[in-house]
Parts: structure tokens; sequence; C-alpha cells
């Protein structure tokens, strides 16, 4: 993918750039709001990871003027202030996702693989399926190996942002996002505490562990990539 | 609006308007005794000088002259009263129908031929020994003046008390309006509206006076907040920065090389993150105490929310070895930030379960009473002693008895900023044992007649 960096913190830069680099990305930096706001109208582009606070032009006016200007890019916002406000305001201005610096690499790159995978418009599907496991959409029930599995409505959902993402990494932040629509740090182990009870409900039998958990980036759908 | 009887500004309209009404009162009745006086004087001085008069024409012709001149003055007035009496009681001249008076002036009954039975002021002298003359004069024309006198004056009075009563009423609730501009103000920015003064008119009145103080007050005391505040998160975000890059260092550092210095820069982080999320935590708190966020607000279903956390946190409750029980009444709507609330909620819960032993129950309650809703958590572990509730709500206070468990006492900061932003508050009790914390917050609007919205 072709991704632009808008960043005037050279370190952060560098380090984000380096990162989406080693994940076979094509990044082109900007070290300012009308060096971004030019490579964003006039590139062509798959993503533009944005910092909020920019010289010349700030952050939230380099979206605002590329929408208005018709440039669908899809935008991740960030942030050094994570205030309530700010989020709203982010996503008012049109941007499709929202980090408050410091973050970790893998929750930028989750997001990035996120948003990236949200671009093509195409039909909704009504079936999630990922090595044995199916989802049901419509019914909302999961069966693995044919067998249906009962799940609480919380896990359930966390199953499905899983499913929607099979094989890539979803954090904590993402689910607490999608699942609860949570956009701060509640300080709990609820998502684990969801997860374990998920995992166990899906391994029953002694079969193969379903979901993949990696520290520091998150969960996947066991058994791809 | 606030009772009569409670308000200073009817009070005071009242007090003064009474005080009115009753020296107007006193001085009507002081009038009225004088002119009574008077007037009863002057009619005793008219019947004493016709008295004076008849005696010289008895002096000076005798009993028939008197006579005469008796039968000639009633003639010519029917308020004038006159008879002359024989020592033993006979009367030998005049018409009026009375008995022999004593001598002196006085007031005495006597027979009108008209009205019956009747008063009058007299005078009675001795002639002679045979013949005592009386001179009365009719009070009635007194006695109607008097009563117009009272009419008008209590008609008068009446006015007087009417539009003194108004005028009371008009100007309480000019007082009480003043003053009550002046306090929805201050509510407002107790409320975290800091940016609210009082109002001040153009006429530059007493209250405009004190308006103004108080606005150079808030002026003074705004300026110090906004240097703490600035100076706060110019530390942590001053703080923040370093942090970050550090962050991203070790980061870097752990994705390079993965060889034996791995868990150590491992912990690094997970260190660097506890204090980034504690300054997070701290700037989320200012945020909220600055009310910043109100404009924001949104109507929230209280109640899908408190389901919606017993429902995430039942599990990991159970699997802490406590129990979660809750009773979730329906459609309690609140008016504002959700996720704020529902940190507030998480708080409460987390607490109940952080500081407790295995085995508690902790109870999760959601009422509407009057116009507030409740959302409660109530827990069976030891409490907190009486003598700390106060404190617990402070930034960083921690209890000895929670040391060594993990948090840095933000927690309760939070939920306290929380219901004082919705305009409610937080209240700490001991529900013996175990402690009961409940958000107090007001009611939506339109809570009590709870309506579907569409859902699009």
């Amino acid at each position: 993918m072709r991704i632009l960096i808008a960043e005037d913190d050279r370190e952060t830069a560098e380090f984000i750039r380096r990162g989406l680099d080693e994940l076979g990305h094509e990044v082109l930096v900007a070290g300012d709001g009308t060096e971004a706001l030019h490579l964003l109208l006039l590139e062509e582009l798959d993503l533009a990871v944005i910092d909020r606070m920019l010289p010349r032009l700030d952050g939230l006016s380099v979206v605002r003027r590329a929408r208005v200007a018709e440039v669908e890019t899809p935008v991740l916002l960030l942030t050094a202030l994570g205030r309530i406000q700010d989020r709203v305001e982010g996503l008012e201005a049109g941007a499709d996702d929202y980090l408050v610096k410091p973050f970790a690499f893998a929750e930028l790159a989750a997001r990035v693989n996120a948003l990236a995978r949200r671009k093509p418009l195409q039909a909704q599907p009504t079936k999630l399926e990922h090595r044995g496991i199916l989802v049901d959409l419509l019914k909302r029930d999961v069966e693995r190996d044919g067998k249906a599995i009962q799940l609480q409505p919380l896990e359930y959902r966390i199953l499905e942002e899983l499913m929607r993402d099979a094989g890539k990494f979803v954090t904590r932040t993402m689910l607490l996002e999608r699942v609860w629509n949570y956009h701060f740090d509640p300080q709990t182990n609820i998502v684990d505490t969801h997860i374990s009870r998920l995992r166990s409900k899906l391994n029953e039998g002694g079969r193969p562990d379903a979901i993949e958990t990696v520290r520091g980036a998150g969960y996947r759908m066991a058994g791809d990539a | 609006m606030r009772s009569w009887r409670r308000s200073a500004a009817y009070r005071i309209a009242f007090v003064n308007f009474a005080a009115y009404a009753i020296g107007i009162a006193l001085l009507g009745a002081v009038v009225f005794a004088v002119i009574h006086v008077a007037f009863t004087r002057q009619l005793d001085a008219m019947v004493s000088d016709e008295a004076q008069t008849l005696a010289g024409e008895y002096r000076s012709g005798g009993m028939t002259e008197l006579n005469e001149s008796i039968v000639e003055r009633q003639a010519a007035s029917n308020r004038m009263l006159y008879a002359v009496f024989a020592p033993d009681g006979r009367r030998i001249s005049g018409s009026l129908r009375a008995a022999r008076p004593a001598l002196g002036a006085r007031e005495i009954e006597f027979i009108d031929p008209v009205e019956g039975p009747d008063f009058a002021r007299s005078t009675v002298v001795d002639l002679s020994p045979d013949a005592r003359l009386i001179v009365a004069v009719d009070s009635d024309w007194l006695e109607q003046f008097e009563q117009i006198i009272l009419i008008v004056f209590g008609v008068g009075f009446l006015g007087i008390c009417l539009l003194g009563f108004g005028g009371a009423v008009v100007l309480g609730g000019y007082l009480e309006q003043r003053l009550r501009s002046i306090s929805n103000s201050a509510q407002a920015i107790i409320g975290g509206d800091t940016r609210q003064r009082m109002p001040v008119s153009p006429r530059r009145d007493e209250f405009d006076q004190v308006a103004m103080t108080l606005n150079r007050m808030l002026d003074r005391i705004e300026g110090l907040l906004e240097n703490l505040r600035q100076v706060s998160s110019d530390i942590a975000h001053d703080l923040r920065t370093p942090l970050s890059r550090l962050r991203t260092r070790l980061e870097q550092g752990m994705l390079e090389n993965s060889s034996e210095a791995g868990p150590v820069l491992e912990d690094a982080l997970r260190r660097i993150d506890e204090v980034l999320s504690l300054f997070g935590a701290i700037l989320r708190i200012a945020e909220v105490e600055s009310g910043e966020t109100r404009r924001l607000f949104e109507r929230v279903d209280l109640s899908a929310l408190a389901s919606e956390l017993a429902d995430s946190f039942g599990s990991s409750v159970e699997d802490g070895g406590r129990t979660l029980l809750w009773s979730v009444n329906p459609g309690v709507a609140v008016e504002g930030d959700r996720e704020l609330i529902a940190q507030a909620g998480i708080n409460l819960l987390e607490n109940a379960q952080r500081h407790t032993p295995v085995g508690t129950v902790i109870r999760l309650t959601v009422v509407a009473a009057g116009n507030l809703a409740f959302f409660a958590v109530v827990d069976s572990g030891p409490g907190v002693p009486k003598v700390d509730l106060p404190r617990i709500t402070k930034r960083f206070a921690r209890l000895e008895s929670s040391r060594n468990t993990a948090g840095y006492g933000l927690g309760l900061s939070l939920v306290d900023a929380v219901a004082k932003l919705h305009n409610g508050r937080l209240v700490l009790t001991s529900a013996a044992p175990g402690l009961s914390a409940t958000l107090e917050l007001p009611l939506a609007v339109e809570s009590l007649a709870p309506t579907e919205e569409p859902k699009l």
C-alpha cells in the first residue's frame, strides 16, 4: 500500500516509517500540514496517517480540506492530547480512525490494516468462515467443525470482529471500541475475561486453540498467515 | 420558586409594607380622636354660649321673655334643643323631652320626636332656684360626620393596603429576581462553566456593584486556575513527550533484537505505559472537571448501560471469586456523556472488586426516584472506616489497607468529577459491612415519559 505519514516529530515519523516499511508498505512522509495536503490531493494513496498538530496547517484542517476536495483516502488521525472532544472533532472533520500518542506500533499496524481493508465496498457477507469455524451473521449462531457453540452476546460480538479480520491482529483497544463502543482505557481485564471464555468455548473437546494471543500485538484467529 | 416565608426579599418587602400600614392606621386613629374631641368641645361651647344668652334674657325679662325666646329659637333651628325644669322635675318651657338633669356639661339622653331615644351634648344651668335651664345640641350630625370620616379612611386604608401589598409582591419579586440571576450564574460556575459571569445592568446599583465585585473575584480565581491548569497540563504534556520518545525507542529496540534484553525491555515498556496511563487519567479528570465536554451531552439510557456493564463484568467478577448481582429498572435515562458514565460505572465496579476479599457479593442497582437516577454499587466487603469516607474521592487518596493493591487512587476522583459534570454527586456510605457507592444523576427531562427513538 502507499501510505502517507504527516508528522512533524522526526523521530516518531521515522519510527512509523520504518515499521510500515518492514510490513512492505510504500511510505511517503510529510513534515507539515500544507505538504501533507498537497500529497493527499496529488498522490494516489491507500491511506494517510496524519498528526493532529502540524506546523503551517493543523491536521484537522488538512483532513477537512481534503474531504472538501472529495479525496476519499482513509485517514488515521494521531493526537498527543487524547481529550474526549478531540476524538469527536477528528471524526467530525472526516477522519476514519483516531489514535492517541504514544501508541504501540502493533496498535498502529492493526489499525492501518483495518482501515485499508475497509476500502473495497464489497457486499456485506452473511457468513464468515475460518478454519472450520462458521459464524452466521444473520442467525447469529456459531459452529465449529459442524458442532453448534453457544456464546454469550459479548463473546459472539468479539468472535465476529476477529472473524471479520481473520488472520489479522485485532488489539484490545480496537475490541473495546468496536464491541463495547468505549473510546477510553477502562483499566480493566474485561476484554481478557471474555476472550478467555470465548476461547474455552471454541476449544471445547480438546480442539486446537482457535484464538492466538500475542502480547503487545493483540488477538487473531489462529492458524493462518 | 422558593416559599415566600423563606425568601428574605419577600420578608423585607412585606415587613416594610406592614410597618407602613400600621403607621397609617395609627395616624388615622389619632386624627380621628383629635377631630372627635375638638368637635365635642365646639358643641359644648355652642350650648354653653346659648345658655349664657338665655340666662341674660331671664335676668332682664324673667320667665316670660325666656319662654318667648325659647319658642322663637326652637322654630328657627332644629339642631338646638331647650327646656326649663321646675325643681319637681316638671318641664315648664321648651320642647326637649328629657328628665331633669344635674348641673354641668355632659351627654344626655332624650326622646327625639322623630327618631326616638337619642343623645345630645348639653349644658345645664340654674337660672333661679325654681328654674333649671338645659340647652342641648343633637350630636347626630357629629356621628354622621365621624362615620363618613371612618368610611373614607377605611376605603383609603384598604386601597393603600392593596397598593402596598402589590408593591411588596413586585418589590420582593424584583429583589428575588436580581438575587436569583446572581445565584444562577454562581450555579453555572459551580457546574464547571467558569467563563460565566454575574449579569451587570447599566444602572450600576448596589446589586450591580456586588455583581461587579464578584466578577472581579471570579476573573482573579479563573486566572489562577488557568495558570494552575496550564502548569499541570504543561507538566503532563512535557513529560509525556520524552516518555513517548522513550517508549518508541524501547519498542524499536525490542523489535530489532529479541535477545536476552527482551524481557527487560518488555518490563520497562510496561512500566512506561503505566506512567503514561497515569498521566492520561490525570488529564482526563482535569478535562472532566473543566466541564468542556458538556457540549457533547446526549440522552443516555442508564438502564441499558448498566446492563451492558453487568454483562461485561459478571464473568470477570465471577472469575475473581466474587458474585455480581444486578437489578436494573428499565427506562432510566440521563442527559450526559455515555462513555464518561460508563467509565464511572466501571471504576465503581472495579473498586468493589479490587478492595474486597474473595467471596464478596457485589450488588449493582439502577433505579429512578423523584427526579434523580441512582446507579448504586454496594459490596459486602470490609468497607471503609467512616472517617476516611470524605477523603477517598480526593486525587491519589489511598487507604492504608489498600496500599499494596494496584491503582493510584484516581478511580473515585474520576467518578466524583463525572458526577459533578452531570450536576449530580457521588454518595459514599457504609453499607455495614461493606461500602455503598451511589452515583446520583438528574434524570433526563423526557425520561419521565420514555419514548423509543427510531433506530435507523
